[in-house]
C-alpha cells in the first residue's frame, strides 16, 4: 500500500478552533475525562473572547439544555464535542447563550454559543474549552495541530479518513 | 435479549463524564446494545459517545437497555452494576 498511499491521498478534515484564544494538549485539561480522553481525541482551547463558533460545518446533534456543550457532525461523520469550560454543566445554563438549536445546519465559523467568562470565571470555574472527536476510533488518525494562539477557525486537529 | 431499566440519580444526569464511561464499559461487551430514554422514547446505540449524550438523560429519567448477543447475561448484570454504581 505504500505507493498507492503516496498515489490517492488519503482525505484530512481540519477542525477549526471554536474561539479566539491558546490552543493546549488535551493532557493540560485538569479533568480526567478529557485528559485522558474518555470522550475522544482532541484539543483544548483557553478561550479569550467568550463567542464560540463552528468548528467545521455539520449538523448541531446536541445542545444540551444547559448550553455548555454542542456536538456538530460533520459531512464525513466526524462527531465533534465542544464542551465549554469544566463542570459548567453546574451552572445550569446561567452566563450561557445558545444561537443554534438540535438538527440546525452550520457552515464552519457559524456562531453556536456565548458565554460571559469572566462571570463563569468569578463563579469558580476554569473556562478552558475541550474540542474533541467523540467517535475517534471511526478515522484514521485524529491529530492534534496545536498552534499556540488561535483565532476562530484555525485548524487545532486533523481527522485522517479511514 | 436482555433488557435492563435503570433511573438515573446522579444529578448532571448522563452528561460528559458519566455517558463516556458508560460508553466505554458497553463497548466492553460483543452484544449490541441499545439505551433508550424513557421519556422521551429516543433510542441510540450505547457505544456512541455522542449519541448517548443526545439522548438528553437527566436525573430521574428511567432508561432501559436492550442488549443482543453472546455475552448478554454478563453484560446485563455488569452493565446493571455499574449503573447503580456510577450513575
Amino acid at each position: 500500500m505504500g505507493f498507492l498511499s503516496g498515489v490517492f491521498k488519503k482525505k484530512e478534515l481540519e477542525i477549526g478552533s471554536p474561539a479566539t484564544g491558546t490552543c493546549v494538549s488535551i493532557k493540560e485539561v485538569p479533568d480526567p475525562t478529557f485528559s485522558e480522553e474518555i470522550l475522544g481525541k482532541g484539543v483544548a482551547v483557553k478561550p479569550s473572547e467568550g463567542k464560540f463558533f463552528a468548528p467545521a460545518a455539520g449538523t448541531v446533534n446536541t445542545l444540551f439544555p444547559t448550553k455548555h456543550a454542542v456536538g456538530i457532525t460533520t459531512q464525513e461523520g466526524a462527531e465533534i464535542l465542544i464542551h465549554v469550560g469544566l463542570d459548567t454543566v453546574n451552572l445550569k445554563g446561567e452566563h450561557f447563550t445558545a444561537h443554534v438549536k438540535e438538527g440546525d445546519s452550520v457552515e464552519k465559523g457559524a456562531l453556536l454559543l456565548e458565554a460571559d467568562l469572566a462571570a463563569i470565571e468569578q463563579a469558580g470555574y476554569n473556562t478552558i474549552t475541550p474540542v474533541l472527536i467523540c467517535n475517534t476510533g471511526d478515522f484514521a488518525d485524529v491529530a492534534p495541530d496545536i498552534a499556540g494562539e488561535v483565532a476562530p477557525g484555525a485548524c487545532v486537529l486533523r481527522i485522517k479518513l479511514k | 435479549m436482555k433488557t435492563v431499566e435503570y433511573v438515573i440519580t446522579d444529578p448532571v444526569g448522563l452528561h460528559a463524564r458519566p455517558a463516556g464511561l458508560f460508553v466505554k464499559k458497553a463497548a466492553e461487551y460483543q452484544s449490541g446494545i441499545t439505551v433508550k430514554n424513557m421519556e422521551n422514547g429516543k433510542s441510540v446505540d450505547a457505544k456512541r459517545i455522542m449519541a448517548v449524550m443526545s439522548l438528553g438523560v437527566k436525573q430521574g429519567n428511567k432508561i432501559e437497555l436492550s442488549i443482543e448477543g453472546t455475552d448478554e447475561d454478563t453484560a446485563a448484570t455488569e452493565l446493571e452494576a455499574f449503573l447503580k454504581e456510577n450513575l
